[in-house]
C-alpha cells in the first residue's frame, strides 16, 4: 500500500509481483473460436497477431504513463522510476542547451521562455538546512535559476496562492448558500440544538443515555436522514496526492472536494494564459518548471485536464522537489550558501520593496496554505457579517472567543468552531492531515455524520513541510529527531508574515484585467478544474489475486 | 502421558471453518467460514458436552470468506474479518438474542487476515494482505475511529494478536517476521522486530503474563520468544530503550507441514499447535528461566481427517480449561479434551 507522503525515488525492484490490480483499464477484445494464434514482432519492433488463417494485425501497444504510474499502488511495471525521471532537472537542462543553440544560430522558433515557480515550502526546506531566511533563498534561487542558468522568470507561488485562496474562498460561500437553500438550514438547526442538549447535560452531570438509542431518537424528532447532499463538506483540492487517492479509492466523495485549482496550477494558468498573452508569445514556447515538496505534484501536473489542446502543451511542464533541485546545484558545482543573491524583480511575487529593503510575505495559517483559516474568515463576513475572526485562530495570542480551536486525537486533526453572538455554532471547520485522519473524515462523509463544513486535507502528516520531495533531516537522530526537524522547518515557514490576498494589490490588478467577473464561465474554465473517479476494469488479465 | 480426545463435531458450515474462537466466558463456540457465515454454538444441555447445536448464525454482512473472527472482552460484541476488505462490527441484543451488524470497518485495499480486541475493550487491529495493520478505536454509537496506519510489513501480515493486559499489539507477516508495536504520544511505531523464522510466520499467541509469545511457521517451527525489559539482568541491549524479544526455545521436528496455528493456554500454560500435516500437538514446559525446555505430550493425527487444520484455540477460562477447540478445511469444527492419565 503506498500513499503519497510515504512516495519516495528510492531503488525499485526490477521485479514486482502483481500483487495488486493494475488500476490502468486495458480492455482486450477477445473474439470467440479464433483458434490458436501466433504472435510475430517485426523488425520495427511492432507485434503483430497471426490468425490461423495467416492474416495478420497489429497489436495496441499498452501504455502506461506517469500518470498512471504514480496513482496505483501496485504498477506492474518497475518502470516507474524511469517514467519520473521524464520530469526532472535532465528536461529542464535540455531545454537550457536547446535555447542557447537558438540563440546561437539565431533560430526564434526554437527558443522558449522558461519560468522557475517556486513554492514556500521549498523556500522553507532549504532555509532551515542552510540556516538562512527564506528571502535570501529566494534571492539566491533567482540568482541560480536566472543568472546562472539561464532562466527567464522566477516567480513565487504564494502570488498565486492567493488566487486560489480567493477562489476556494468562493465556492464554499456558494456551496453553503446552496446547502442551507436545500434543507441545510433545518440540518444546522438541529445540530445547534444538539450542542445546547449536550452542553446542558454535561453541566447537569447528567449520564448519557447508551448512544445508539439516543441518535435513533434524536432521527425520529426530526425527521431528518443523515445528509446525503453533496455540497456540504467541501473538501480542500489542492493536495494532489488526496486528490488521487479519493479518484481511486473513494469516488463518491469527489462531488465534495473543492474545484478551485491548487496554487501550482494557478501559477500554471497565469503564466500559459495571462503572461503569454501579454507578452504575446505562444503558451508552447514557454517552458515552465515549479519547484515542490512533494512528488505527487508531478502528477498533478501530468493531469490531461491541465494540458492545453489548443497550444498541445501543458500549464506546468515539469516539476522538480526540493531535493532535486538541491541536486541541481550540485551538478553544476555550485555550493548553495555562497551563492550571490539577486534582486527579486519578477511580476508574480509576493514581495515588497521599500527603499533597499526587500521584505517576502506569504499567507498566515499552516503550511499547506492556509486554506482554512482564509476560508472561515471569508465566509463569516460573507455569510454571517461577523469581521472580527483572527487570522490565524490557533495561534495562542488571538482572541479564541470567536473560534473556539480544539485539537483532535493526534496534532494533525484539528476543529475549529465559529461561534456567533448568541452563543450557537455557525461554522464547523476542520484539519485532517495523513493517512489515518483522511481515513476518519472519508468514512463519515460516507455514512453521511460529517458536521464539518469545510476540512482541509492533506496527504502528509505535519502538512506540505513535510512533503515527501523536501531536504531530509541533515542531522543525525540524537542531535534533532525527525519529528523536531519537521518543526523546525515549519517555524521557518511561519517566519515570513502573512499577508491576506485582498491586500495583494498586484494580484487584484491582474484579475480585474484578466477575468473580470468571477462568477463567468470564463473564470470557471481558467480557475477551476475537475475530478475523475478511476474505474476498475475486472476483466483486467494483468490483475492475479491470490 | 496425557492425550486428546474428541469431545464433539460441530457441523453445519458449507465451506471451510477458518476459525473456532471461544467466548470469554461462557460456554459458546463461535467459528467463521468461507461460507460468508459466523456461527454460535453452545452444547444442548449441560449434562451432555457432545452434543452441541447451532445457537446463532450470523450472515448478510460480507460478500466473502470471513477469514477471522473475534469476541470482545464484554462477550456483548464481535467482530468479523473479511476478504471483502471490511471488518464487521456485531452487537447483541439480549432481548431479541439476535445479532445485528452495526458498523463495517473500510479501508483496507483487500483481504482482511485477522482482527483482534485488546484486553481493555478499547481499540481493534486489523491487519491485510496489503501488508499494513490498521488500528482502530472504539467510540460511542458504535463508530470507530482510526488511530493509525502502520505499514512497516514488507509482505501480507498474517495474524495480529494483543498483549492479555497491555495495549501492545503483535503482528505476524509473510515477510518471516513478527513486529510489536507500542503507542508513544499521538502514534503507534515498532517497537521490535522479532526476526529468526525462515519463512511466513502464521500465527502467535502471548502467554498468561504476556512476557512471552509463541510464533508458529511455515518453516514447520514453533518458537518461544521472551521479553527483555531495559536494564535487564541478561545483558540483552534494548535499542530505543523499549523491551525486546528474543527466542529462547525452538520447537523443530514436530511437525512435517506449515504450521498454521498456534494456542498459549491462559489456564494450564500448555501450547496447543495445528499443522497442515493434519495433527495438532499439545507442549507442556519442562523446564523455565531463560533457557526453557518444552516436551511434546499430545498428539492427534488427522484430526480433521486429511484436511488442513486452520485454527486450535485453548478455552479461556478454568471452567473448561482442558479444552480446545480446531477449524478444519473439512467444514467442521471439534472440540478435543485433554486428558491427564494417571
Amino acid at each position: 500500500m503506498a500513499f503519497s507522503s510515504a512516495l519516495v525515488l528510492t531503488d525499485l525492484n526490477d521485479y514486482i509481483a502483481p500483487s495488486q490490480a493494475c488500476i490502468k483499464p486495458v480492455e482486450i477484445e477477445k473474439s470467440e473460436d479464433q483458434g490458436p494464434t501466433e504472435i510475430k514482432v517485426d523488425q520495427g519492433g511492432d507485434y503483430y497477431e497471426i490468425s490461423k488463417d495467416g492474416g495478420e494485425s497489429k497489436l495496441e501497444k499498452a501504455s502506461i504513463t506517469l500518470n498512471d504510474c504514480l496513482a496505483c499502488s501496485g504498477c506492474v511495471t518497475s518502470a516507474e522510476s524511469v517514467l519520473i525521471t521524464m520530469q526532472s532537472q535532465e528536461e529542464l537542462y535540455e531545454i537550457l542547451k536547446t535555447n542557447r543553440l537558438a540563440i546561437e544560430q539565431n533560430d526564434p522558433s526554437q527558443h522558449r521562455t522558461i519560468v522557475i515557480s517556486i513554492s514556500p515550502q521549498s523556500r522553507a526546506s532549504l532555509a532551515a538546512k542552510y540556516n538562512m531566511e527564506p528571502l535570501q533563498v529566494h534571492k539566491r534561487l533567482v540568482y541560480f535559476f536566472k543568472h546562472h542558468l539561464g532562466a527567464h522568470h522566477v516567480f513565487d507561488t504564494s502570488f498565486s496562492r492567493d488566487l486560489s485562496l480567493v477562489e476556494s474562498a468562493r465556492e464554499f460561500v456558494e456551496r453553503f448558500r446552496r446547502y442551507m437553500a436545500n434543507g441545510g438550514d433545518k440540518m444546522e438547526a438541529a445540530l445547534q440544538r444538539q450542542d445546547i442538549e449536550k452542553q446542558q447535560e454535561a453541566e447537569d452531570g447528567k449520564r448519557r443515555p447508551r448512544a445508539r438509542r439516543r441518535a435513533a431518537a434524536a432521527k425520529n424528532e426530526d425527521g431528518e436522514e443523515s445528509s446525503t447532499q453533496q455540497d456540504m463538506p467541501m473538501l480542500a483540492s489542492s493536495c494532489p496526492g488526496w486528490v488521487c487517492y479519493a479518484e481511486k479509492t473513494h469516488g463518491h466523495i469527489i462531488p465534495h472536494i473543492s474545484a478551485a485549482k491548487s496554487p501550482q496550477q494557478m501559477m500554471g494558468t497565469l503564466v500559459k494564459d495571462y503572461l503569454a498573452t501579454k507578452t504575446n508569445t505562444s503558451p508552447s514556447a514557454i517552458y515552465h518548471v515549479s519547484v515542490m515538496p512533494c512528488y505527487d505534484k508531478k502528477l498533478e501536473a501530468s493531469r490531461p485536464d491541465f494540458f492545453l489542446e489548443q497550444f498541445n502543451t501543458r500549464e506546468v511542464d515539469c516539476v522538480l522537489t526540493t531535493g532535486e533541485i538541491e541536486k541541481m546545484f550540485g551538478e553544476q558545482n555550485l555550493q548553495f550558501d555562497q551563492l550571490p543573491e539577486a534582486d527579486i524583480d519578477d511580476m508574480f511575487n509576493k514581495t515588497v520593496t521599500n527603499s533597499e529593503m526587500q521584505m517576502a510575505f506569504g499567507t498566515t495559517g499552516s503550511s499547506s496554505g492556509g486554506y482554512l483559516e482564509y476560508i472561515l474568515r471569508t465566509a463569516a463576513r460573507e455569510l454571517f457579517n461577523i469581521h472580527d475572526v483572527p487570522a490565524d485562530p490557533s495561534s495562542e495570542s488571538s482572541n479564541n472567543a470567536r473560534v473556539i480551536v480544539k485539537t483532535g486525537k493526534n496534532a494533525d486533526v484539528r476543529e475549529y468552531f465559529l461561534q456567533g453572538d448568541d452563543g450557537r455554532i455557525l461554522l464547523r471547520f476542520a484539519t485532517a492531515f495523513g493517512f489515518r485522519n483522511i481515513q476518519n473524515i472519508v468514512r463519515k462523509v460516507k455514512s453521511g455524520k460529517c458536521s464539518y463544513h469545510y476540512v482541509e486535507v492533506m496527504a502528509c502528516p505535519g502538512g506540505c513541510v513535510n512533503g515527501g520531495g523536501q531536504l531530509l533531516n541533515p542531522n543525525s537522530e540524537e542531535v534533532m529527531s525527525a519529528k523536531d526537524w519537521v518543526s523546525r522547518v515549519e517555524s521557518v515557514y511561519q517566519t515570513v508574515p502573512g499577508v491576506s490576498p485582498e491586500e495583494n494589490e498586484v494580484l487584484k490588478e491582474i484579475y480585474n484585467e484578466w477575468i473580470g467577473d468571477p462568477s463567468s464561465e470564463r473564470a470557471h474554465t481558467l480557475l477551476r478544474t475537475q475530478y475523475h473517479a478511476v474505474t476498475q476494469n475486472l476483466e483486467n488479465p494483468l490483475a492475479t489475486k491470490w | 502421558m496425557p492425550r486428546l480426545e474428541l469431545v464433539a463435531s460441530l457441523e453445519g458450515h458449507q465451506d471451510r471453518v477458518w476459525q473456532a474462537i471461544w467466548h470469554p466466558s461462557k460456554t459458546i463456540l463461535a467459528t467463521c467460514s468461507g461460507d460468508k457465515t459466523v456461527r454460535l454454538w453452545a452444547p444442548a444441555s449441560h449434562s451432555d458436552m457432545s452434543n452441541w447445536q447451532c445457537i446463532n448464525t450470523l450472515e448478510g454482512g460480507h460478500k466473502r470468506t470471513i477469514r477471522s473472527v473475534a469476541w470482545s472482552p464484554s462477550g456483548h460484541e464481535m467482530a468479523t474479518a473479511s476478504f471483502d476488505a471490511t471488518t464487521g462490527i456485531w452487537e447483541h441484543d439480549q432481548r431479541d438474542n439476535d445479532w445485528e451488524c452495526v458498523a463495517t470497518l473500510e479501508g483496507h485495499e483487500n483481504e482482511i487476515k485477522s482482527v483482534a480486541w485488546s484486553s481493555s475493550g478499547q481499540l481493534l487491529a486489523t491487519c491485510s494482505r496489503d501488508k499494513s495493520v490498521w488500528i482502530w478505536e472504539v467510540e460511542t454509537d458504535n463508530d470507530f475511529e482510526c488511530l493509525s496506519v502502520l505499514q512497516e510489513h514488507s509482505q501480507d501480515v498474517k495474524m495480529v494478536a494483543w498483549h492479555p493486559h497491555q495495549e501492545i499489539l503483535a503482528s505476524a507477516s509473510y515477510d518471516d517476521t513478527i513486529k510489536i508495536w507500542r503507542e508513544d504520544d499521538d502514534d503507534w511505531y515498532c517497537s521490535d522486530t522479532l526476526q529468526g523464522h525462515t519463512s511466513t510466520v502464521w500465527a502467535l499467541d502471548f502467554d498468561a503474563s504476556g512476557d512471552h509469545i509463541v510464533s508458529a511457521s511455515d518453516d514447520q517451527t514453533l518458537r518461544i520468544w521472551k521479553m527483555y525489559k531495559p536494564n535487564n539482568a541478561q545483558g540483552i541491549p534494548t535499542p530505543s530503550n523499549d523491551p525486546t524479544y528474543r527466542t529462547v526455545c525452538t520447537l523443530s521436528g514436530y511437525h512435517g507441514r506449515c504450521i498454521y496455528s498456534v494456542s498459549w493456554s491462559k489456564v494450564n500454560n500448555h501450547i496447543a499447535s495445528a499443522s497442515g500435516d493434519n495433527t495438532i500437538r499439545v507442549f507442556t514446559q519442562t523446564a523455565g528461566g531463560d533457557e526453557p525446555s518444552w516436551e511434546a505430550v499430545a498428539t492427534i493425527k488427522d484430526a480433521h481427517g486429511v484436511h488442513d487444520i486452520n485454527n486450535v484455540t485453548w478455552f479461556p477460562t478454568q471452567q473448561h480449561g482442558d479444552w480446545l477447540a480446531t477449524a478444519g478445511d473439512d467444514g467442521v469444527a471439534r472440540i478435543w479434551r485433554l486428558v491427564e492419565d494417571e
